[in-house]
């Protein structure tokens, strides 16, 4: 276009030339002669070459001319009131009514500002009045506005129309259906009227069998949803109406015409809404075409095209450096000091100008920047709020780096302005940069970029995509708690600083934990925003937050510390014996109170001094968790147990043994163990009362109280402890006891047993509970109850004497052992405790040294196996076994049948209980 | 022909065409029949379909009723003195034929642009 005004610039130029030439070469008369000669033959257009030359501003209106009066008439009928005007100036031309006016113009249109008016050109109002009285439409009376004259070339003031490019975006008018729909020009008619445009068609493919029924469409109702044209759904619908081409894709449908998927229609210009398109960018991607590489690819420069030509017109701010670049002041450059309405006062900074104030209308004004000036981008570009520096200027199209990604971006100097912040928007809508959004069931993505309209999303699997904000399900709020396990089993959490281990040795800020996945943010690559996302198991920690200890950094002292382990309520003067055997952790339920695993509940696989593997339930993994950070629990009955104040006890652990049919032996040996080491003091150090406690503590095997506290809970034990502590009254301490122990009919029987063996026997014998027991095939037992009370009373005398029997005991307990040579399995250990003192010695390890040294402590390995019996009896499983063994299926029964824990708790302690008391 | 030749009925006004030369408004039909009132001596309408629909325009804006074109001032400012009364229109969109530019021109007419493109350069 600006080629063709070019063109006709010149020519009117050597026109011009050539009439002067020949105005010098002709004088004036001859000049008429040749001008009559050349159109006194015509009609028209005397003037015609003459009204050329004259510059429209030697035309402005003058007082000679008539006024022009505007007349309100009915929108919309501006055109008909004009031909009514015309046909009355025609009616009564050459009557004595001639119309006194010279003229009648209208301007309307949809978006005309002087819609609704008709405008007369007349000398006197009156003849308007005249000419449009009784005229239809027309509003002569009610409002008639005298323009002055100074504003009258402003009426008829017209503005070239856009001239539509090829590729360009326009909207649609007419037809209705199609009303306000995106659509792109293919081709432009020579005469400029009318466009080949493609657009997503809505076709409803139902039309073709309603029709075929012979009903008639209604129109208007129902718009059909843009959806590209579908040959399949066409031809199931009515196959008579599609004919085409599959090879190139392009088909006629009910009269319409389709290439690949879009309608083609040629649309008069009239018809399509050319300037202010600003097409969105959801509307543009459905033009996107698909390359044949199936890169996408977007006509960005027909975005551009479209978008220049938007109204939202250049607003210039006081400070903006502005070129003038058409009309009489172009190429002047200056500063804007003002700008009200349309008119922008500059300051003049270069040139001949320089210094002077001048007013300029906004048009023709464009903003001047220089190479390196740091721009942001305003307005309606899809670059909008891009911020960077600009490269290259070529007219009004400035080429600048973003700051943000680096890349060269084209933009229309009117959509710039200078920038004094850095960087860029952060957020569309409500989701801003870095945030971690939900893309989909399974996809996760960190926004990477926030553009126009859209996101750049890094997803899980490390693939960047353009995403709308209408695909972002929502935001997955940032949990300061995440915790994931780098590589090497290390905690880490958000903001620490990690490294990846392979690859490309990346290292960054953790930004987001999200599954198994870390999203990294580093500062030494600008690539996503300096994003990247790799698996947990792929990093290392660098550095974490605030100094946290690394589990991986070495043990906890405080694990590995054994005073601390110990029950606290041990003497400070007892040196801490070194705890051997396996770990007791092992086979508790523990539930975790920290860490990423909280509040899972699980069983103790394996353990170290400082960690246990603990299996959860919930799924089937094996987790590594510090025992500081586990809560012991009754397997049964989930109470909170402290199973360290269990190990500062022999019985404690005889009883944890206890809890293990297996164990036993080491229960009672451990128990025994600690026993050994202590009772040597325990004589000295400990109160009188304690001993017998400590007797007890075979019992304690018996302890299994303690025990009971897995099983059982305190509640059970406490009593049980106390009957042992109190033994100052034997006989309460046993039913205190017996209380506790009340479903151990059998314990009760023991009971008796402790207060006379003989009664107890025969209790045992004949009570049911003891069958229950398997006591009456423990007769034995009580044998070796009454060498464990001699046990028990081991000091005492008394019970020396019933040591004797102890034998008788072992022997019972050989008996034992020997009907549950079988039952090694369950109790191994026991029986061979209760069978030699020594074995039992030779099953705690520690205990030997203090066996041998008093014999009480041998009374007490002894009673050791007894108290596992008792223990057995009430808790070791080992006791039942062989009790088992003994004949009494029945008992065992029994055994089995109470639950084995409470059995445990409860009788042994009674038991136990007994016996020394009995002793005593 | 009524004595009223330049009237248009609302019904009719879809076949308005406009001259891409002078700008008057006519029917197809008129133009046709009658050709251009003022160009026709290079435009040669009349009875030339191609030619009306090469050289006229459905696309204008802008009604004028000239009744007196040496009086009026509008008719000045529109460049239309001279031509006969009747309704023109302000802007004619669409370009004339290259050949008829290059007739016009070898025939020292000339041309004014009516599509707004040269309103503001004189």
């Amino acid at each position: 276009m600006v080629e063709s005004a070019r063109l006709l610039d010149d020519r009117e130029h050597r026109e011009l030339d050539r009439k002067r030439e020949m105005e010098q070469s002709y004088d004036a008369e001859k000049l008429a002669e040749t001008m009559r000669q050349r159109y006194g033959n015509r009609r028209i257009a005397k003037q015609f070459g003459d009204s050329v030359i004259v510059p429209k501003r030697l035309l402005m209106p003058s007082v000679e001319d008539p006024s022009i009066w505007g007349v309100r008439c009915k929108e919309g009928k501006e055109r008909e009131v004009v031909f009514s005007i015309m046909k009355r100036i025609e009616e009564r031309r050459g009557t004595k009514d001639q119309l006194g006016i010279t003229a009648a113009f209208e301007r309307g249109g949809l978006e005309s500002a002087m819609k609704g008016y008709v405008y007369v050109e007349a000398y006197r109002s009156n003849d308007v009045m005249l000419a449009l009285d009784g005229m239809l439409n027309v509003y002569p009376r009610s409002k008639m506005v005298l323009v002055e004259i100074k504003e009258m070339p402003s009426l008829l003031h017209i503005t070239k129309t856009e001239t539509l490019h090829p590729g360009a975006y326009v909207r649609i008018r007419r037809p209705a259906k199609h009303a306000g729909d995106l659509a792109q020009v293919l081709d432009v008619t020579e005469n400029g009227l009318e466009a080949r445009v493609r657009f997503v068609p809505r076709i409803d493919y139902t039309v073709a069998e309603k029709q075929a029924d012979g009903k008639r469409k209604r129109p208007g109702t129902y718009r059909p949803p843009q959806r590209l044209f579908n040959e399949a759904e066409a031809r199931k619908r009515g196959s008579r109406q599609i004919t085409g081409n599959p090879q190139t894709n392009v088909w006629q449908y009910n009269g319409e015409e389709f290439e690949n998927g879009f309608q083609v229609k040629e649309i008069k210009i009239q018809n399509l809404q050319i300037k202010d398109v600003t097409p969105g960018l959801d509307e543009v991607t459905l033009f996107v075409t698909e390359g044949e590489d199936g890169t996408e690819n977007l006509d960005l420069k027909a975005l551009a095209a479209s978008l220049r030509s938007s109204k939202s017109n250049v607003t210039y701010m006081s400070g903006d450096v502005i070129e003038v670049y058409e009309g009489e002041q172009k190429g002047v450059v200056g500063k804007a000091v003002n700008v009200q309405g349309d008119i922008v006062t500059l300051r003049v900074i270069e040139g001949e100008l320089r210094g002077q104030t001048i007013d300029v209308p906004n048009k023709g004004l464009r903003k001047r920047f220089k190479t390196g000036d740091h721009v942001k981008v305003i307005g309606g570009s899809r670059y909008r709020d891009e911020v960077g520096m600009v490269v290259k200027i070529v007219e009004d199209r400035v080429t600048f780096l973003t700051d943000q990604t680096n890349t060269e971006v084209t933009v229309f100097s009117k959509d710039l302005r200078e920038a004094d912040d850095i960087g860029g928007q952060g957020s569309l809508g409500q989701y801003s940069l870095l945030d971690l959004v939900q893309l989909d069931a399974t996809t996760v993505g960190c926004i990477v970029k926030v553009d126009h309209e859209s996101f750049v999303v890094l997803d899980q699997n490390g693939d960047v995509r353009q995403v709308m904000p209408s695909q972002i399900t929502n935001v997955i709020p940032k949990r300061k708690t995440a915790v994931a396990t780098d590589r090497n089993g290390s905690e880490v959490r958000l903001d620490d600083v990690v490294r990846e281990v392979g690859g490309q040795h990346r290292q960054g800020k953790i930004i987001h934990i999200y599954r198994s996945y870390v999203y990294l943010r580093s500062n030494s690559s600008n690539e996503n925003a300096g994003v990247f996302v790799t698996r947990t198991s792929n990093v290392a920690t660098v550095a974490a937050k605030g100094g946290r200890i690394n589990a991986a950094a070495g043990p906890d002292l405080n694990a590995m510390n054994p005073s601390l382990m110990r029950n606290p309520k041990a003497n400070g003067s007892m040196p801490p014996p070194k705890v051997f055997g396996r770990d007791k952790t092992i086979g508790q339920t523990v539930t975790i109170r920290k860490g990423g695993y909280k509040g899972l509940l699980g069983i103790v696989k394996d353990a170290t001094d400082t960690h246990c593997r603990v299996e959860l339930h919930t799924k089937s993994k094996i987790v590594n968790v510090p025992k500081t950070d586990l809560t012991f629990k009754d397997k049964v009955t989930g109470r909170v147990i402290d199973i360290n104040s269990r190990g500062g006890f022999g019985g404690g652990r005889g009883g944890g043994s206890a809890g293990f049919g297996g164990r036993s032996g080491h229960g009672g040996s451990g128990g025994s163990g600690w026993d050994g080491s202590r009772t040597p003091s325990l004589p000295g150090g400990l109160a009188g009362s304690r001993t017998p406690a400590w007797g007890p503590p075979k019992s304690s095997g018996a302890y299994t109280p303690a025990w009971n506290r897995n099983p059982d809970t305190s509640g059970s034990r406490t009593p049980a402890w106390n009957s042992g502590s109190r033994t100052v009254n034997p006989y309460d301490g046993n039913r205190t006891a017996y209380g506790g122990a009340t479903s151990y009919g059998g314990s009760t029987a023991y009971g008796g047993t402790g207060g006379s063996r003989d009664p107890a026997w025969s209790m045992g014998s004949k009570t049911p509970a003891p069958d229950s027991h398997g006591v009456g095939s423990r007769t034995p037992a009580p044998g070796n109850y009454g060498g464990s009370d001699a046990w028990g009373s081991g000091s005492k005398t008394p019970a020396y004497g019933a040591s004797a029997p102890t034998p008788g005991a072992s022997d019972a307990w050989g008996y034992n052992a020997g009907i549950s040579g079988t039952s090694d399995a369950y109790g191994a250990p026991t029986p061979g405790a209760g069978l030699s003192a020594p074995t039992p010695a030779a099953l705690n390890a520690p205990t030997p040294g203090s066996y041998p040294t008093a014999p009480t402590p041998a009374a007490i390995s002894a009673p050791t196996p007894g108290g596992g019996w008792a223990g057995g009896w009430g808790g070791a499983d080992s006791a039942p076994t062989p009790a088992a063994g003994a004949p009494t299926p029945g008992a065992t029964g029994g055994y089995y049948g109470a639950p084995t824990p409470a059995a445990y708790g409860a009788p042994e302690t009674p038991a136990a209980g007994p016996r020394y008391d009995d002793d005593d | 022909m009524s004595n009223t030749p330049n009237f248009v009925a609302p019904g009719q006004q879809r076949w308005l065409r406009a001259c891409m030369v002078c700008s008057v408004v006519m029917t197809r039909s008129r133009f046709l029949q009658e050709g251009c009132p003022n160009c026709d001596e290079f435009l040669h309408l009349r009875g030339s379909s191609e030619s009306v629909d090469s050289c006229t325009s459905q696309v204008f804006e802008g009604l004028i009723a000239l009744a007196d074109p040496q009086k009026s001032w509008v008719a000045r400012w529109q460049r239309l003195d001279g031509y006969v009364s009747g309704v023109y229109a302000t802007k004619v969109s669409g370009t004339l034929p290259d050949e008829v530019r290059r007739d016009m021109e070898d025939e020292n007419r000339i041309y004014i642009p009516r599509d707004g493109s040269q309103t503001e350069a004189d």
